[in-house]
């Protein structure tokens, strides 16, 4: 493709964090005006509609609570996926990393009889080390055999559902729910604090938090953080300077799974009380989680603020349907929209565009 | 600096006046307006149970000039609280129907905290005062579908493609089998199961996995006319499932399954508006519908119980019955639908001796299944094969 000749396009240093945020700011400014030609066609003022899914995902308790306990499982995903996208390995296994999370903390839950608060605890250990274990498998397979990580995460998100949905349907279907797809509810020793009446488990949301902070600092200030930055942005000198890439790959991953493994342990354990179907239990939050990492621009500090933005989508998503009686699938539209301007954009940020003069 | 505090004070007056307003919903006067809302677990787009719960919805709608509803699809299990919560502060309804067992817990949560309001929930078993159960059962058609697909399929083996191995599919697939064998008791019922409500191509694989076993007619669960299509297209037999299907193989789709949950749906609304029905006396409102409340229906299309183009092929065919002598299957079928419908109902598919495909006695001799064994059912009836996980 060649420019016309008075469009000057030179490529960038490096973009200057206030660059990158202006550029995802439009990006996302063009996504919500394309969305609104669908509101348009649907007969309804998009001014309105957007007016309508912010009031409320936040304009009352009820709503911000819902938009938190969305954001919970898209910030423990949205940071682990960070990590394994600066070491540039395309993990769209999020999906299924929750699920084996939440298998783990659903077993330790219902079989292990372990006392008062040493459960909850065992069940993000169990939950952190199932998501990991899930994750390093494609991680092994990359590193070692060269095996295409997005096919292999993709796959073993479906192995996963399938594994949920023969637990429930066999071994661990519940002797108190007539026959139907679910284990038995969990002790009340095994199901999360909320705060208030809200459905905001909070032991999930400050993991979330403080995942966020310690991965910046890993990413950022040690020398593993570097190795994954050398790996990711150039894979031909870390091999020069002696990093090993089955190692960062592998390190990369155990964390990437095992926060969404952290994520699936705090759907079960705060909202469900149970394992069910995996359709249920974790609503497609592994696959958001990729765009939420994207949009932080692979920084594990800014998921904070994009996995709120995402709750906020998904639970506006609940005002669509009900008060405007549009049908569900519009946010999938979204999501797709600000996905399709950021990855437009990224040429934006690697180039310079600009009006020759003459 | 002071109007600014005026303005926040203000607000906080606001907040705690809308809380306190939307604390103290009315209970619903009998003979007003009344509104209603639905919670779906799936798409209302589909050929499925969503639908035809909308189906119904719109049907009531017609049916009572008194009654407004609002509807939400796709609700994912964890969202039911939630939802239920915004119909009734922000859409003011006096009754909720959520129609997923999935919704259980939440329906009675919601119960709790909304004494004033009614709740209906689809297919629990758990009540309350102002929560009351329902359920719209096909068992009984399924085994009249058997009874015309013993009498024409061929080779003596026919095919069921199973959703889930849950207890409501496999009395579904037992009851057709008990039809199926009693015309023909030496045929057998193939079940292959699919593991989704919804999936076209898992169930197109299923159906021809089975045609390639040598089954020669049809029936399914699973929400598309998939398999009625797929077995027309090898011009093999079929029965419908759920919604009218008889337009995807008008040859050789035979009979099917009809709901019609407006039948509860209408009889539940009306007696809340007469004050028959109030959110202090449900606990022990349980809807079991069948045959003889209307509540289901046999045939491909409403109207139309058996495709024309197979009356005669079942005219042709004769059974023993030890009541009723040598008769027509044709003759079977209307005796049996009367025999069901009648209020004391006469005939049930599970009337005893059953007996599971291990051997043992499930039912016995001049016993009868209870509502309970029906809903908690995972025994596979004599003449099932394949898989069936979940087996005692």
């Amino acid at each position: 493709m060649t420019a016309p000749n008075w469009l000057k396009i030179e490529r960038r240093p490096v973009a200057s964090g206030r660059t990158v945020f202006i550029i995802s700011v439009l990006a996302i400014l063009a996504a919500l005006l394309v969305a609104a030609i669908f509101f348009a066609a649907y007969g309804i003022s998009p001014i309105y509609a957007y007016y309508l899914i912010l009031r409320g995902a936040l304009g009352n308790m009820h709503g911000f609570s819902e938009t938190i306990r969305r954001m919970i499982p898209l910030l423990l995903c949205g940071v682990g996926l960070t990590v394994a996208f600066r070491a540039l390995f395309w993990n769209i296994g999020a999906e299924g990393q929750i699920l084996m999370g939440a298998i783990a903390a659903s077993g330790v839950a219902l079989f292990s009889g372990l006392p008062g608060p040493l459960l909850l605890i065992a069940m993000f250990i169990a939950g952190f080390l199932a998501g990991a274990a899930w994750g390093l498998i494609p991680a092994a397979l990359k590193a070692k055999l060269g095996l295409n990580d997005v096919i292999t995460t993709l796959m073993l998100n479906y192995v996963a559902m399938y594994v949920v949905l023969w637990l429930v349907h066999g071994p661990w279907k519940g002797a108190s729910m007539r026959g139907y797809a679910y284990t038995d509810m969990f002790p009340n020793a095994a199901q999360l604090p909320m705060i208030g009446s809200t459905s905001i488990h909070w032991p999930t949301l400050m993991l979330g938090f403080i995942a966020a902070v310690v991965m910046y600092i890993l990413v950022n200030r040690t020398r593993s953080g570097f190795e994954i930055r050398v790996v990711g942005e150039n894979p031909e000198a870390s091999r020069f300077a002696g990093i090993s890439q089955f190692k960062t790959t592998m390190l990369v991953m155990f964390i990437s799974g095992g926060l969404a493994g952290f994520a699936g342990v705090g759907e079960v354990a705060g909202i469900y009380h149970r394992l069910l179907d995996p359709s249920q239990i974790s609503m497609g939050y592994g696959f958001t989680a990729i765009i939420v990492a994207w949009l932080a621009r692979k920084n594990p500090l800014a998921v904070i603020v994009t996995s709120f933005f995402f709750g906020i989508l998904m639970a506006g998503g609940d005002v669509i349907k009900i008060q405007l009686r549009l049908p569900f699938q519009l946010i999938n539209v979204f999501n797709g929209l600000i996905m399709f301007f950021l990855i437009g954009s990224e040429l934006l940020i690697r180039y310079k565009i600009s009006i020759r003069r003459r | 600096m002071r109007n600014r505090l005026a303005l926040v004070g203000l607000m906080v007056l606001v907040m705690v006046a809308s809380m306190v307003a939307v604390g103290i919903a009315a209970e619903y006067v009998p003979g007003s307006p009344l509104k209603a809302g639905f919670i779906y677990i799936g798409p209302i787009g589909d050929y499925g149970w969503s639908h035809a719960h909308d189906v119904a919805r719109k049907a009531v709608l017609e049916q009572f000039p008194w009654l407004s509803t609002v509807y939400v699809e796709s609700v994912p299990e964890g969202d039911a609280g939630p939802t239920i919560d915004k119909l009734i502060n922000d859409e003011h309804c006096n009754v909720i129907f959520t129609t997923s067992f999935g919704y259980m817990d939440d329906t009675i949560a919601a119960a709790k905290k909304h004494p004033d309001v009614i709740f209906a929930h689809c297919s629990g078993f758990k009540r309350a005062p102002n929560v009351a159960t329902y359920m719209a059962d096909f068992y009984q058609v399924y085994y009249l579908n058997g009874l015309m697909a013993g009498a024409l399929t061929k080779t003596g083996k026919v095919g069921y493609v199973g959703a889930f191995p849950i207890p409501e599919v496999k009395r579904h697939i037992g009851a057709f089998t008990r039809g199926v064998r009693e015309v023909n008791p030496d045929a057998q019922v193939d079940v292959r199961w699919i593991m989704e409500w919804f999936n076209p191509a898992a169930a197109k694989e299923a159906t021809e996995a089975l045609i390639a076993d040598g089954c020669d007619a049809f029936a399914f669960t699973e929400d598309s006319p998939t398999v009625v299509q797929v077995a027309g297209e090898n011009g093999l037999l079929s029965f419908a499932h759920y919604s009218p299907m008889y337009r995807f193989s008008k040859d050789y789709c035979v009979s099917g399954e009809l709901v019609h949950w407006d039948a509860i749906y209408a009889d539940f609304l009306a007696k809340i508006y007469a004050g028959v029905y109030t959110a202090h006396n449900l606990a022990n409102v349980d809807y079991w519908w069948l045959l003889g409340q209307g509540a289901v229906e046999m045939g491909a299309q409403p109207g139309m119980p058996i495709n024309p183009a197979y009356v005669d092929k079942l005219k042709a065919v004769t059974v023993d019955d030890p009541v009723l002598g040598t008769v027509s299957v044709y003759d079977l079928i209307q005796d049996r639908i009367a025999e069901m419908s009648d209020p004391s109902m006469v005939f049930d598919p599970y009337d005893g001796p059953v007996k599971d495909r291990k051997g043992n006695v499930q039912v016995k001799a001049g016993s009868r299944m209870s509502v309970l064994q029906l809903t908690t059912m995972e025994w596979a009836v004599e003449g099932i094969i394949g898989p069936w996980p979940g087996e005692p």
